[in-house]
């Protein structure tokens, strides 16, 4: 792939990737209420829909897609993530999203190769 | 870190290895705790980052992400995917689901090979 040392955009955009994440829950799971039976349906569409509209960006990067959602009912829910890589070229981004009835948080990291 | 030379056939993600010490971090942390919302910040960066470490020790060529949900018992349905877009001859990932009474603890580890 040596075009891509040619100066091409090749930093992991945050907002770039933020606004696929978003697209990705609205169009999986955007008017819909909690239902456990369709709940690890709406996963898998998130991360595919995300992963695949990282992919088609054409930067030299692996990514690694991972979504969360859960029924509101009180209960708490913490989370936490640690990375070792590159500082210069690496990077993630994380979106919060709910409704009346859900919580999704989806994270995307991107690594350069 | 020159002396490292790994030749990328032999570079294969050990994920026995990872889920043993994610498994050990996670035990030495939450073991015999009740959920505590003021503590669970706290717990969850130290899961992640004592797992981080004992995974660098391993001293492989990786780079790593360790992601962790901990999340009280109270009958609220929670469901996580990922996907994964990299090289399957030498990624890796392992996830280790851990629980006690009062809590659920998911930790996610992905190791990705660095090429050099």
């Amino acid at each position: 792939m040596d075009e891509f040392q040619s100066g091409e955009e090749t930093a992991f955009v945050v907002d770039e990737v933020s606004n696929i994440i978003k697209e990705a829950i609205e169009g999986a799971i955007g008017g819909n209420a909690y239902q456990h039976s369709k709940v690890n349906q709406w996963t898998t569409s998130v991360v595919e829909q995300t992963l695949s509209q990282l992919t088609k960006l054409g930067k030299p990067f692996k990514y690694i897609v991972t979504c969360v959602i859960m029924q509101k009912n009180g209960a708490g829910l913490h989370t936490a993530s640690s990375c070792f890589w590159d500082n210069s070229s690496d990077g993630n981004c994380t979106v919060r999203w709910e409704n009346k009835t859900m919580y999704c948080i989806v994270s995307a990291f991107g690594l350069a190769i | 870190m020159e002396e490292f030379h790994p030749h990328n056939d032999e570079m294969i993600f050990n994920a026995d290895e990872a889920h043993n010490i994610v498994k050990e971090c996670i035990e030495s942390i939450l073991g015999k705790a009740d959920y505590s919302h003021d503590k669970v910040n706290q717990w969850t960066a130290t899961i992640v980052e004592q797992s981080l470490t004992h995974l660098v020790k391993l001293g492989k060529t990786y780079k790593y992400i360790v992601t962790c949900a901990v999340m009280q018992k109270s009958g609220a349905g929670l469901h996580t995917a990922s996907s994964c877009f990299w090289d399957t001859t030498t990624d890796g990932t392992c996830t280790v689901r851990w629980e006690n009474r009062t809590m659920n603890c998911i930790v996610n580890v992905f190791a990705v090979a660095i090429i050099l």
